[in-house]
């Protein structure tokens, strides 16, 4: 009988979305599944937290070139000062939460822009390997928040490294692989939870080597010809989808693989594409004048050091890994000073991670880098080159307007350092989201995934390498 | 000239051709060096004829003679890469430029990572260029068999005889690896290394009937006979802690294996165990995600217990080692140390540990014959530091490398009207 029931009520939610079942209004109105009700809505809250002033701290705030040593303010999650010389804006309670930095580094919180925390969760076992549909290479109507496991360990480890915002998208092996999400590293039960209230919707896109190495003995492409013609092809598609959805009507027929293209035309998604080669970009950028949407950001960005000029005068960012290189051939020229070059053009650069265990350390992935960009004779300050880690990402998810920086009125994503965080021996000691302390490495503070509890450590009453 | 850098350089014409070039007389002012008794600040050392004729402070630097100034340098022998697959592949994704393994082999222990070594690998140059000299070269396991075949030790030099072990060790793989090669559990992984060592140990004699051994070719069981004599090590990975304990039961069973296990993300659960059976360790100290089930304890902790308990471990950047990324070793040794370990154990166990495992000539900087020597711009442990010197067997070489000249051919700075083709 329950059984039953159960059956009932998903035949109900499937009649719920389905736009021919409900009513005959136009699919501008608010009903259940139409494009225009959210679908899958944030519900995250930022936790409690309490008024807050750190003095005396060397402050990076994501803006500036300079690190100033000064003083920052926190109230009801937002900065609500912050300078050389600040002072408690009025009303701000004497009984604040008072941290002496002592001259240590306050930065704003890490974003990474490329991860796939819980969509290829540890660990890597089968089942969960959610983060490619590899099924067709058009697979634009997937979001990578249905294969994202909040209980992936790799969000608690990532916490304890200073990322506090990160983007988790789709793998690469599908031409359109479908839309990213923006997640606050935050403890939640449901991917829902951790959504970052209204950041614009992403489209991740792939070029190269994978989806013709993917589907070359499955019906193509086959071939970087056979990449370019599918992104073509699809594009208009989605042009002649979107002059029917603008048109409305009792014909028009929901697609949520071309709505998601068709977001892309009306500039309401952000298009992030997994491209590594100069020349492919370069091809990538043409195709976005053909149709008319913009490419917001190139991912990985192997080569991007060969045309900074062509990102610069096209408003692209590239997010790039310090080192990786040689894995394959679109990867062979890899160079260590990638990102600093792309800086050093006038383009906007970000170095990303794409791995469960760099995304702990990206401060020294930007120190690396940093480092070999001066070393090549390049003179960049430090508080310039933190805009890799925090400034630039915030700006390529569009949610620079709320994170990203030290700035009044901004979200309090803080991180307290035990030292300067280009040194390899710096750590975290606290890392704030929206005000709360998320993790504190000295009182212990740090969240701990479903999975992690009750197993990986010795048993209670064995002590280590006793009773063999 | 002296007589012997002449006959030096007749012998070694062939070097001459590349871009080596041998060890000028040098005077390292007021650097940090790194000695076997740790960091010497303000120390000068002095390189004369291919030695170092003299290490101490406020040295006077010789009349004539070119002066490096060392302040704020460190002067270190070269890193050892306990682990790598540096020099076997180009490109990992392209079969052809790949001989990491061969799938389709009927051999194993007897596949030689020297048969396939090319010292002439772009990789190898860029990496040295992170200060690493010198590597161990593994293939890994593939196919149905749990051992990776015969590995070698090399230099980073990038010569023709850059090779300093061919048949250095043996590599087999246990744990979810070795299961899955080994054809789906443990049980088979374990039952098939005993039987490969029964057949080593029965070589020649167990091949003289008509009935082969139990799990070995002839050729792979001679290729693998060194090892149960103890005279290179084997090279087991294995994480999980239960793992770790059945390889200390085969070394009780087989006493004369001289074992190297690799990974051991759980290895601080059965610490002293490992301390008592002598084992020595080579792990990743940023290892704290349970990658597999095999290593569901993985925390950063596991260097600092093993320590705390005894075992002779080196440090590897195993979560990162590929090709793709080997030259991280300086920086995954520095996480160690931010972690609290102590700096003078971390580079030990990037440089005099492993060396010591494999029987090698010491690199550690002492008057004497130069051997391997980096003068780096900092710490070699930041990852922001990098080598501005760099020798190896007493001859300094070049830092170029395919990836310097790429950044040389488009860094912003290079105001060159021509086409980047042309640069």
């Amino acid at each position: 009988m329950i059984y039953r029931t159960l059956l009932l009520s998903a035949a109900a939610l499937l009649m719920a979305c389905d736009p021919a079942a409900s009513d005959k209004s136009t699919n501008k109105s608010h009903k259940a599944g139409s494009a225009d009700t959210e679908a899958f809505p944030s519900t995250y809250k930022p936790l409690p937290s309490k008024p807050t002033r750190i003095t005396n701290a060397k402050l990076i705030d994501g803006v500036s070139s300079e690190i100033i040593t000064g003083n920052l303010f926190i109230q009801d999650g937002r900065i609500v000062a912050i300078g050389a010389d600040a002072q408690a804006p009025d009303g701000f309670p004497e009984d604040a939460v008072s941290v002496d930095a002592g001259g240590r580094f306050v930065t704003p919180g890490i974003i990474d822009i490329h991860s796939h925390l819980g969509d290829y969760a540890s660990p890597g076992v089968e089942a969960n390997n959610d983060g490619n549909e590899i099924t067709s290479p058009i697979t634009s109507e997937v979001d990578a928040e249905h294969g994202v496991w909040p209980q992936d360990p790799g969000f608690d480890e990532a916490v304890q490294g200073g990322i506090t915002t990160l983007h988790i998208l789709p793998g690469s092996a599908n031409l359109f692989g479908g839309k990213g999400v923006t997640l606050r590293n935050i403890a939640s039960r449901t991917v829902q939870g951790m959504k970052f209230p209204d950041a614009p919707e992403t489209l991740k896109m792939a070029c190269g080597e994978n989806p013709k190495r993917v589907y070359g003995d499955k019906g193509g492409p086959g071939s970087r010809m056979g990449n370019i013609a599918g992104y073509r092809k699809n594009w208009i598609r989605a042009t002649e989808y979107k002059q029917k959805r603008d048109k409305g009507g009792d014909d028009f027929v929901r697609d949520l693989q071309l709505e998601t293209l068709a977001d892309v035309l009306e500039g309401k998604i952000l298009v992030e594409m997994h491209c590594y080669r100069a020349d492919e970009m370069a091809q990538i950028i043409d195709i976005s004048k053909e149709f008319g949407y913009k490419v917001t950001a190139f991912h990985h960005a192997v080569e991007a050091y060969k045309i900074p000029d062509l990102l610069k005068e096209n408003d692209i960012c590239a997010a790039m890994w310090a080192d990786w290189y040689g894995f394959k051939m679109e990867s062979y020229d890899g160079i260590r000073e990638n990102v600093p070059f792309v800086h050093a053009g006038g383009a906007c650069a970000m170095i990303h991670s794409d791995d469960e265990n760099n995304i702990q350390r990206l401060n020294q992935e930007v120190a690396k880098t940093w480092a070999d960009g001066n070393r090549a004779g390049l003179n960049i300050p430090k508080a310039e080159a933190w805009k890799w880690l925090s400034t630039n990402p915030a700006k390529a998810l569009g949610i620079l307007d709320e994170t990203g920086t030290l700035e009044v009125g901004k979200r309090a994503d803080v991180v307290l350092w035990s030292a300067d965080p280009f040194s390899t021996y710096a750590r975290p000691e606290t890392v704030m989201i929206d005000g709360a302390t998320v993790f504190d490495r000295e009182s212990g503070l740090k969240p701990k995934s479903d999975f992690s509890v009750g197993q990986g450590e010795a048993p209670q009453s064995m002590a280590s390498g006793d009773e063999l | 000239m002296s007589k012997r850098f002449h006959i030096l350089l007749t012998v070694a014409s062939a070097a001459l051709l590349s871009t080596q070039a041998f060890a000028q007389d040098l005077f390292i002012q007021d650097a940090t060096v790194v000695t076997s008794d740790g960091q010497r600040a303000d120390t000068d050392i002095l390189i004369r004829d291919g030695a170092i004729t003299q290490i101490g402070s406020n040295l006077a630097a010789p009349e004539g003679m070119d002066v490096f100034d060392g302040k704020g340098q460190w002067v270190t022998p070269g890193l050892f890469a306990s682990f790598s697959n540096l020099g076997l592949v180009d490109v990992a994704a392209e079969a052809t430029t790949n001989d990491i393994s061969a799938s389709g082999a009927d051999t194993s222990v007897s596949e030689r990572a020297a048969d396939s070594f090319n010292p002439r690998n772009a990789s190898i140059a860029n990496t040295k260029r992170r200060g690493v000299t010198m590597a161990v070269v593994s293939p890994s396991p593939s196919g149905d068999s749990i051992f990776a075949g015969t590995g070698l030790i090399a230099t980073t030099s990038g010569q023709f005889n850059s090779v300093v072990k061919e048949n250095a060790f043996v590599h087999v793989a246990l744990g979810e690896t070795g299961a899955s090669r080994a054809g789906g559990s443990r049980s088979a992984a374990m039952a098939q290394l005993r039987g490969a060592l029964d057949d080593a140990k029965g070589y020649p004699n167990r091949y003289r009937s008509p009935t082969d051994g139990d799990a070995l070719s002839r050729q792979d069981a001679a290729a693998l006979a060194p090892v149960v004599r103890g005279e290179i090590p084997l090279i087991v990975s294995a994480n999980r802690a239960s793992d770790l304990l059945g390889i200390i039961r085969l070394k009780q069973d087989y006493p004369a294996l001289d074992i190297i296990i690799l990974g051991a993300a759980e290895a601080w659960q059965v610490a002293e165990a490992l301390a008592q059976a002598d084992m020595k360790v080579i792990l990743d100290p940023v290892q704290d995600l349970p990658a597999q089930f095999e290593d569901l304890g993985a925390r950063y902790e596991n260097v600092l217990l093993l320590d705390k308990a005894g075992v002779d471990y080196a440090i590897m950047n195993l979560t990162s080692y590929r090709v793709t990324k080997p030259a991280a070793l300086g920086q995954h040794a520095g996480n160690a140390v931010g972690n609290v370990l102590s700096w003078d154990k971390a580079f030990k166990a990037i440089t005099s540990t492993p060396e010591r495992w494999f029987n090698l000539p010491s690199q550690e900087i002492k008057t004497g014959p130069l051997t391997s020597l980096v003068i780096w711009d900092g710490d070699p442990l930041e990852a922001t530091s990098a080598p501005v010197k760099l020798w190896i067997d007493g001859k300094e070489q070049s830092l170029e490398s395919r990836q310097s000249m790429l950044r040389d051919r488009y860094n912003p700075l290079n105001k060159s009207d021509m086409p980047h083709k042309y640069r």
